[in-house]
């Protein structure tokens, strides 16, 4: 079963996906922003709002893995046990990928809401920034020698703290707002469906990804200890 | 003597759909008749400038309507998102790919080394 749940999971995942596509583009109304009187406004994305879909689900798993990386590391510093810091460098390699997907399909969102690739905005900063802690994070543990473990966790824990600052600075400047009357919580019927159902199948596609990198984490930790006993017992050159 | 008749129809049935030529016209006396026409019939020229005007206007709401259209199927910015989301997940895939090949590598390379010792102590 063990074995199975990675093909499992790809599989449920690209149904999901196929599925949400299916709604995204054929179900899911254009995006109109309208003033009070119903006239359009320059809110209106129209198609490139489709965009949303997969930028906001990717958002969502990328704060999910920090923050289980967050919580392993400090699992791991307390228990010091390495079962912790694998789950949570496996963590952070996935939120670097679903991080970089989040900022470009981000980026191209901005050109088309408003014509700009990029903007110094509070929010865009500390999302970058937040990227760019979880890219030093996998740079410390490549390089930083025998204490690279506790270092990488220390700083994961400091990228987890600043998952709900980026959070609450959503919808303070031009980027639409998140929470109880976000643009998730006011989506239309017709755009609720394709969403959650994206958001779903990300999750089932983070998750394989994050299995997937554990169990090769663990291999690879499993392997670098046998060869340091081997060398301890002598038994190696 | 079949081959002469087929000929014959040929440059026959060629002659009879052959387009008889446009009749040329002064487009200067044209344009001068037409506003000699207007300045004596008021009325004339009222739906002279209406025709003109309508065909303006339509000419206006078509070039509305595309852009409009141009607007809303917009697929420029969804495409180089779906693009890059793709490109990623790919790029990750054949680092987990490598990541594992380098780990089998490892192994064998462990099991060499364990053969040696093996032999090396017997």
């Amino acid at each position: 079963m063990k074995k199975l749940a990675v093909p499992l999971l790809c599989v449920l995942a690209a149904v999901g996906f196929a599925l949400s596509l299916h709604l995204v583009f054929e179900v899911a109304p254009l995006q109109w922003g309208k003033t009070g009187d119903g006239r359009l406004n320059g809110s209106s994305l129209f198609f490139n709002q489709k965009i949303f879909y997969w930028h906001v689900a990717h958002a969502f798993w990328l704060f999910g893995a920090v923050f289980v990386a967050g919580v392993s590391s400090i699992a791991f510093l307390i228990t010091r046990k390495s079962t912790w810091d694998d789950i949570a460098s496996a963590s952070v390699d996935v939120a670097v990928a679903f991080g970089a997907v989040v900022l470009i399909t981000g980026s191209a969102w901005a050109k088309a809401a408003w014509d700009v690739w990029w903007n110094w905005e509070p929010r865009l900063t500390m999302s970058l920034l937040l990227w760019l802690i979880l890219v030093g994070y996998v740079l410390v543990r490549k390089f930083a020698g025998p204490s690279a473990d506790r270092v990488a966790a220390g700083m994961a824990i400091f990228g987890m703290v600043g998952v709900p600052f980026i959070y609450t600075m959503v919808g303070q400047d031009s980027h639409p707002a998140s929470g109880s009357g976000g643009v998730v919580a006011t989506l239309g019927p017709g755009m609720r469906g394709a969403f959650w159902l994206s958001v779903f199948s990300f999750l089932l596609w983070f998750i394989a990804l994050t299995i997937t990198r554990i169990q090769s984490t663990r291999c690879e930790r499993e392997l670098r200890e046998l060869r340091e006993r081997g060398l301890d017992l002598g038994v190696l050159q | 003597m079949k081959k002469l008749i087929l000929l014959f129809l040929l440059a026959f049935g060629g002659a009879a759909f052959a387009q008889p030529g446009h009749p040329t016209y002064d487009v200067s006396a044209a344009r001068k008749a037409c506003t000699d026409a207007m300045n004596s019939d008021p009325i004339f020229a009222k739906d002279i400038i209406a025709t003109v005007d309508k065909q303006i206007d339509q000419k206006t709401i078509d070039a509305h309507m595309d852009a409009n259209k141009h607007i809303q199927k917009n697929e420029k910015h969804v495409i180089y998102s779906y693009a890059a989301m793709w490109i990623i997940a790919a790029l990750f895939v054949a680092f987990l790919w490598m990541r594992q090949q380098a780990l089998k590598g490892e192994i064998a390379q462990l099991r060499k080394d364990l053969d040696a010792a093996a032999k090396g102590g017997a």
